[in-house]
């Protein structure tokens, strides 16, 4: 670059239409910024993750993931018994927060009030994949992917199952209006 | 030297209708836009009518702004400007009305057409292929109205303003003509000759472009002539203008797959358009500081000329947006920004700022000289600079934290490892008002904008009987140049390099100007196609992978039509919390059928790329009956349509057929696709049934997109494919 007040507001002889142009330099500023970006270019590469390219987005996610699971050692829900489970219906706070749990995430299919809708009928007596709170606490946390039931225990806490469990064995025997018709077993032992 | 001198006259004519054009597009554009953003702080405006949801309307919205609003923008100055810096009238009024008439007939069609669904599904280039060939028609026509206008020029040199046309009007044709290649399966409906990974690139080369090359450099052109002329001030640095010319036409050609970070796409790629995105930044700062740093010794003038107003501030929101925009390409930020409202407050400082009020300022500058009449009210015009700015100001700060603040929720883990935020609608819900907000803002630019055309309005109706032409005098070019100004050639290579001297002499030679463009934009194309198209380890195969059913590939296409793909993606990067939230990450290899692509840009809704099986065929009939009976919430529109209409099975044999063409392998569908179809569809209608749903589904459209939802992901998951993640959430 040639020296800058040598250059300040020289006028160039050309004209557009009125239109003149200066022959002044290039900021400075401009000019060297433009020139980092340029070099950060083979710095890029040569830099290790996280300032660099590193070894690609694939190998980055798969650390990321062993780097939580190592952070985060996978938890073995509490194991809940039955008597547990039927005991949790008499918590007023319990049944309060299955309430709204099940509201967030069952009522789409099971309907508001259980009486079924794209997912079976949970007021009655008929379970296809069993009807005691086990089993039922069972179905909810690891759901039955072939038609369509989630594994509810990967989105909500332990906490949080045992309590939708404790409100869905609530609903039974409700009656609500136009229920779906019964499907699966009645348990062997009746009501 | 010749004592010859012509006398002639500029076509002010085709400026003035181009002029209105843009005013009256603008109000269209601005209006769509205003109703989508009702639509998704509230459903209710979607009006339950199918040509009026989101998905459709959300293409029209941008189109109508980029190629009806910007577009007659750019014509409008281009063909003020272009006639006075050459001294000469346009090459042919007859290809000048051509362009006029044919550009507004292209924005019909295109307000037609897409309300009706009929899309490629690409980005700002969602319009079918018969009007792809009249726009490339009318743009053929134009760049012969230009460059035979450089031909006939009485300039011997050419200034920056021309040669920023130029780099548009060749740049937008490449681009234009290889991204919408495709096969056609009907009038209105056509398929990608790319697919998957190979189109997404494609895709994003033009997308990213056409905001260079339609929404900058043009623009850039504009504010070379039209700053310099209200602020009455000489250009700030010739040298400038040069170096950031060429930088930008080069440098953004790379910059593409920035907007397919994390995605499929082979990282080369991906650090390519983010490195180049990087070196992008002073190119274009270049233009803000050569528009801003003109004004030196005019500044008083800003405070009384709202034209000059206009100028600060959009070319500010240049600076704004063209700082962002590297920023945005950075991976790591880009990996909370994508998806994400982010990205649309970006492109509306852009828009907003940039675009719409460097041609507010430029229309009110040229009204009075047009129409020959003083500005009505130079009041008004500041009361609309303010209303415009503080709109543009409300609208991005509310969907800058909006975006923000959703990338954030998507990332969140609580203290036990899970999702904080697993489900989708939640995080939506923090956002309604941030829309509110936009709404707001929108709205105050929309009201200046009526300012603005009623302020013009009352300018026309002002103007005389009938318009003075003034003759204009000036000498034909000499065949041969002699050099009055000789400047002296200094010594040693570079001296004489930054001399540009060089660059003077290709000034003078419009032919080899254009040359040199085209091979800038060429060859930084082919640099990153090539290795695209023609490294097999960027896609590799996946056995398991087969094409879509006849029935999925028809409710693919309803899919395209209905614009799904403007709210969903169809696309998990591997990202942890994404990976949890949607399941296993996208493999290239799971859309080498895929034509076109359907990655997606925006997730206003949860992604669907591993969607298929994850929810009874019932739940999703009931889902697009009315998406709040089974999600509280939603926003997402009902498609009772869908149900109500019978699927043209009969028609889908020539859907087969044009994919065949494609090299789709499609086995026996090749001569029973409809047959095929119907048992598909038979086998979900008795699923719907068995579920406890309505009986006779099996004819209707809704069936096809049922059986197209449920494929997707899945072949992956089948023996051969790559294993699933353990275990993804719903």
């Amino acid at each position: 670059m040639a020296d800058k007040s040598q250059h300040e507001d020289k006028l160039l002889e050309h004209e557009y239409d009125g239109i003149r142009e200066y022959d002044n330099p290039m900021p400075r500023w401009w000019l060297w910024t433009f020139y980092a970006t340029i070099l950060f270019v083979p710095l890029y590469y040569l830099l290790p993750h996280p300032f660099g390219e590193g070894d690609g987005n694939v190998a980055e996610y798969e650390a990321s993931v062993a780097a939580a699971r190592a952070a985060m050692p996978e938890q073995v829900a509490p194991t809940v018994t039955d008597e547990q489970l039927v005991a949790l219906q008499g918590d007023r706070a319990v049944l309060a927060e299955g309430k709204a749990v099940y509201e967030t995430n069952c009522a789409a299919c099971h309907r508001a009030d259980g009486g079924g809708l794209i997912g079976p009928n949970l007021t009655d007596d008929a379970w296809i994949h069993g009807g005691s709170p086990t089993q039922i606490h069972h179905t909810i946390a690891v759901g039955v992917l072939a038609k369509g039931m989630p594994p509810w225990e990967r989105l909500l806490r332990p906490e949080q199952v045992n309590a939708v469990t404790a409100y869905v064995l609530s609903l039974v025997g409700t009656n609500p209006p136009n229920p779906k018709p019964p499907e699966g077993p009645a348990p062997a032992t009746g009501t | 030297m010749s004592t010859h001198v012509d006398t002639f006259s500029y076509d002010d004519a085709i400026v003035r209708k181009f002029l209105w054009a843009t005013i009256i597009w603008g109000l269209v554009g601005f209006l769509a836009g205003l109703l989508i953003a009702l639509q998704l702080a509230n459903p209710i405006f979607n009006f339950d009518i199918s040509w009026l949801s989101f998905g459709r309307l959300r293409p029209l919205h941008t189109n109508a702004v980029i190629f009806a609003f910007a577009g007659n923008a750019i014509f409008t100055g281009a063909y003020y400007s272009t006639q006075r810096l050459l001294k000469t009238r346009m090459f042919s009024d007859g290809l000048s009305n051509f362009h006029f008439w044919g550009w507004q007939a292209i924005i019909v069609a295109a307000a037609i057409t897409l309300p009706l669904g009929f899309t490629q599904a690409k980005e700002y280039a969602e319009l079918e292929w018969p009007i792809d060939i009249a726009i490339a028609v009318v743009w053929v026509a134009f760049a012969i109205n230009f460059f035979g206008t450089i031909a006939r020029r009485r300039e011997r040199h050419i200034y920056v303003a021309i040669w920023f046309y130029i780099a548009s009007i060749i740049t937008v044709a490449i681009l234009h003509i290889f991204n919408n290649l495709s096969v056609p399966a009907g009038l209105f409906k056509s398929y990608s000759l790319y697919a998957g990974v190979q189109d997404a690139f494609m895709q994003w080369w033009y997308g990213h472009n056409a905001v260079a090359f339609f929404l900058t450099t043009p623009f850039l052109g504009l504010m070379y002539y039209f700053m310099p002329k209200a602020a009455e001030r000489p250009v700030f640095s010739y040298k400038l203008s040069i170096l950031h010319f060429w930088t930008i036409v080069f440098l953004y050609i790379w910059a593409g797959p920035h907007h397919l970070h994390y995605t499929a796409l082979p990282d080369w790629a991906s650090t390519l358009g983010m490195l180049f995105s990087v070196m992008l930044w002073m190119p274009s700062w270049g233009g803000m500081v050569n528009g801003l740093l003109t004004l030196r010794g005019a500044w008083h003038k800003v405070t009384e000329e709202p034209v000059l107003k206009f100028f600060v501030v959009a070319i500010t929101a240049y600076g704004m947006s063209t700082f962002e925009g590297p920023m945005l390409s950075v991976k790591s930020v880009n990996a909370l920004a994508h998806y994400t409202d982010w990205i649309i407050a970006h492109v509306h400082t852009g828009a907003l700022g940039w675009n719409g009020l460097l041609t507010f300022g430029m229309v009110y500058w040229l009204a009075p000289r047009l129409f020959q009449a003083p500005l009505h009210s130079k009041k008004l015009a500041e009361v609309h600079f303010w209303i415009a700015s503080f709109g543009i100001l409300l609208y991005v700060a509310a969907i800058y934290s909006a975006g923000i603040t959703q990338g954030l929720m998507w990332r969140a883990f609580d203290e036990t490892g899970r999702l904080a935020y697993p489900d989708f609608v939640e995080t939506v819900m923090q956002l309604m008002p941030m829309y509110w907000v936009r709404v707001v803002g929108g709205t105050l630019y929309i009201v200046g904008a009526c300012i603005f055309a009623y302020n013009i309005f009352r300018t026309w109706q002002a103007r005389p009987k009938t318009y003075e032409v003034p003759m204009v005098s000036a000498p034909p070019l000499p065949a041969v140049y002699v050099d009055e100004h000789p400047a002296p050639v200094p010594a040693g290579a570079i001296a004489r390099f930054t001399s540009a001297g060089w660059h003077r002499r290709w000034e003078r030679l419009p032919t080899l100007f254009t040359v040199m463009v085209v091979v800038a934009v060429v060859v930084a194309s082919l640099a990153e196609i090539i290795p695209t198209f023609l490294i097999k380890s960027n896609v590799p195969t996946i056995a398991s992978v087969r094409p879509y059913t006849p029935l999925e590939l028809v409710g693919r296409d309803l899919y395209i039509r209905e614009g799904c793909f403007n709210c969903h993606s169809q696309m998990v990067r591997p990202l942890r919390h994404e990976t949890e939230r949607f399941g296993e990450y996208s493999k290239p290899g799971e859309f080498v059928y895929d034509h076109p692509f359907l990655w997606g840009s925006r997730r206003i809704g949860p992604d669907l790329a591993r969607v298929g099986g994850k929810y009874p065929d019932l739940w999703h009939l009931r889902h697009f009956e009315e998406p709040t009976s089974l999600v509280q919430n939603s926003i997402m529109p009902g498609y009772r349509h869908l149900v109500e209409r019978e699927l043209d099975f009969d028609g889908i044999q020539a859907r087969v057929d044009a994919m065949v063409m494609l090299g789709v392998p499609y086995g026996e569908a090749v001569r029973n696709a409809p047959e095929l179809a119907r048992a598909q569809a038979n086998d979900v209608g008795a699923r719907i049934v068995e579920g406890g749903g309505q009986a006779g589904m099996e004819t209707r459209e809704v069936v096809a997109l049922i059986a197209y939802l449920q494929r997707l992901g899945k072949d992956i998951q089948q023996a051969g494919g790559v294993a699933a993640a353990p275990g993804a959430t719903p």
